[in-house]
């Protein structure tokens, strides 16, 4: 996204964790202290228009291959965090 | 394809069908006596009936099996042959085509895609058998909004019971067999819905009932009815693919049947126009014949532009599921989007020039308004314009970013309309969010090539307009921000999404022409140049044609569709012999 660009994310827990949850933030119109990464995005309104943005942002951002419906899935920001860590460490490892 | 063993149906008619082999067994539409002429089908739509003579025909050559894929036994290889085939149907009776058998082909793309072995067999056995499946995702409240629909699986023992209406289903009732969209699970979110397939002799008598059949201004023949169910048990091996992976499945499988949509439908514009030449031709008045007059001559010339536009769009559209496959989450609803609305628009301006001709149901021409009615639908059928254009938008922005105007162009034989295609993949179909636009790409090649200085003549200067148009999208859709592209998206960013479906039939005409050269109609100086006028009228801003440009271009095309209506030649791209 335009407020997006050439932005550096720590590929840590925190790092990630914390970016996601700055997007979703900025996508639901919250501060980032109020959303709350155990809620499932679904339930927060984001629908699947979200879920594919989201994924694009984190395929292109963070450089890792993302399945588009991987957000219907792996629904809170706290599995979400744990699945793209794992895939960061699988394309660093590869 | 799948690989397994063909069905107890052996003895089916081996040769594949072809447009030409379909307009042959359709006969000439103005021959009287003709069982599936002019006369009969307008009577059957006068009754509200199927066209009974052409199901048989259809029967005979078992177009069913055209639906189910080599593997399986049918004669499915290539979605641009299938095209071919039913818009040669929908030339005739549109009623005909829908209520035959392109619901089930919808219903079963669903198995194609996710069923598993077993699933596929049987749904191939009850095609090449003769039966029909029907697509039961419809809830009249819910209209296109799928994830809000409210018919309830619950699990159960080892199946599911079922309870809900399905509403407005063609040939709900004659179909043999159904493929069902249902609630599973109560959250929010896209994971809730699954698709199950049903053969409704084994459904439980006491479980189901079915609904009176709905009536409709147009396509009067389609047979469309209802189903209530009540706590109707069904066993577990009834679901397709996983539980919750409706959607999916949905927005995997019908990039097929909304891509060819408009390939299909368009064949009933050849017929609209043809009528219009024949009644403008024929019938006098003020001195000469209606066709003397410019206003007739330049609407049939821009309805004839028109329909090779579409032609080119959904051409391209259906190659690319077999050569592009992982951009049609995208083409699939621009074009379902543009062509259908094109069409509606073109058969609106020929209703013009036929007057009271147009709307009476006797005489002549009396068949130019039942195919005018049966056209009404075509723009929210199978995904409404809403739904395509918020398909699309989401999409835009990343295309944008890392494919517009950087990216190459498709395979060249996306491109060229006689080349064979693969075989089709249907694991290769994806949800969404692509990241190459190989359509896209050919326009931003041909845009850089036409920069060279001195390149004023119009197709050069059409060409730039478009690249301009592209650069300017990609600006705009590249700054996106998430809250335009949902649903409740203002209306400026629909509209981008609505420009680039205008670009995306551009870019279509102008690669197949390079592609067909000298096979496309009237040379760059007609044929292509009206396509990119008309295209260029549908975008903001003042046109690029002179209106001495336009107005030689227009004659052009008026005397190139005299003569194909003369020497009975189709008005589409492949300008092929028909008996009339």
């Amino acid at each position: 996204m335009a407020d997006n660009e050439s932005i550096v994310i720590e590929r840590t827990p925190e790092g990630v964790g914390g970016w996601l949850v700055d997007r979703v933030a900025f996508y639901l119109k919250l501060t980032p202290e109020e959303v709350d990464p155990q809620i499932g995005l679904a339930d927060y309104g984001l629908d699947s228009v979200y879920a594919f943005t989201l994924c694009a942002e984190i395929e292109d951002t963070l450089g890792v291959p993302v399945e588009p419906t991987l957000i219907w899935d792996v629904d809170t920001l706290a599995a979400l965090t744990e699945h793209v860590m794992a895939l960061v460490a699988a394309v660093e490892s590869a | 394809m799948d690989a397994e063993k063909t069905s107890p149906h052996g003895g089916l008619p081996g040769a594949a069908l072809t447009g030409s082999a379909m307009d042959a067994l359709l006969g000439d539409p103005a021959e009287e006596t003709n069982p599936v002429g002019r006369t009969a089908v307008l009577a059957a739509d006068e009754r509200r009936e199927m066209l009974a003579e052409g199901e048989k025909l259809l029967d005979a050559v078992v177009l069913n099996a055209e639906f189910v894929p080599a593997g399986l036994g049918g004669r499915f290889t290539s979605v641009p042959r299938l095209a071919e085939v039913l818009r040669a149907v929908w030339r005739r009776d549109p009623s005909l085509g829908a209520g035959y058998g392109f619901s089930s082909f919808l219903a079963a793309v669903n198995v194609w895609c996710a069923g598993d072995a077993a699933q596929r067999r049987h749904t191939a056995d009850v095609l090449l058998g003769g039966d029909r499946v029907a697509v039961a995702f419809h809830e009249l409240a819910h209209g296109n909004d799928f994830a809000q629909a409210e018919f309830q699986a619950r699990a159960q023992g080892g199946g599911w019971q079922l309870t809900g209406r399905k509403e407005t289903i063609a040939n709900l009732c004659r179909a043999r067999a159904l493929v069902l969209f249902a609630r599973t699970g109560a959250a929010v979110g896209s994971r809730s819905h699954s698709e199950f397939l049903l053969d409704k002799a084994e459904l439980p008598a006491a479980g189901w009932c079915d609904l009176p059949r709905y009536h409709t201004s147009g396509m009067r023949g389609l047979q469309l009815g209802g189903m209530e169910f009540t706590d109707c048990p069904i066993p577990g091996t009834a679901l397709i693919g996983a539980p919750g992976q409706a959607v999916e499945i949905a927005l995997r499988a019908f990039q097929i049947t909304r891509s060819m949509f408009p390939a299909v439908c368009v064949g009933s514009l050849d017929t609209a126009l043809r009528i219009t030449l024949d009644c403008a031709l024929e019938r006098r008045l003020y001195g000469g014949t209606v066709a003397d007059i410019p206003f007739v001559r330049s609407t049939v010339a821009r309805a004839f532009a028109d329909l090779l536009a579409i032609d080119a769009l959904a051409s391209v559209g259906v190659r690319a599921l077999h050569l592009a496959p992982e951009s049609t989450a995208v083409y699939a609803s621009a074009s379902k989007f543009l062509g259908p609305r094109m069409m509606l628009d073109a058969f609106e301006d020929l209703r013009a020039v036929l007057g009271a001709q147009g709307y009476l149901r006797q005489g002549p021409h009396a068949l130019f308004q039942k195919l005018f009615r049966d056209a009404a639908p075509i723009t929210f059928t199978h995904a409404s314009r809403g739904a395509c254009l918020s398909t699309i938008l989401p999409q835009l922005p990343r295309l944008a970013r890392r494919s517009w105007l950087s990216g190459p162009a498709g395979p060249a034989d996306l491109f060229d309309l006689d080349a064979p295609v693969p075989p089709l993949d249907f694991q290769r179909l994806a949800v969404g969010m692509p990241t190459t636009d190989g359509v896209i790409g050919a326009l931003a090649e041909m845009a850089e090539n036409v920069r060279a200085p001195g390149r004023e003549d119009p197709l050069s200067r059409l060409v730039a307009r478009f690249g301009a148009e592209l650069g300017e999208l990609r600006s705009r859709c590249a700054e996106l921000s998430p809250s335009d592209l949902t649903m409740d998206a203002p209306a400026a960013a629909y509209e981008l999404a609505e420009r680039y479906t205008v670009v995306l039939a551009a870019a279509c005409a102008l690669a197949v022409w390079r592609a067909g050269g000298e096979r496309h109609p009237g040379r760059p100086d007609a044929g292509l140049l009206g396509v990119l006028d008309r295209l260029c009228g549908r975008l903001p801003g003042a046109g690029v044609l002179t209106a001495t440009e336009r107005a030689s271009v227009e004659a052009q095309l008026f005397d190139l569709a005299v003569a194909r209506f003369t020497d009975r030649a189709l008005f589409d791209l492949t300008a092929r012999p028909i008996p009339g």
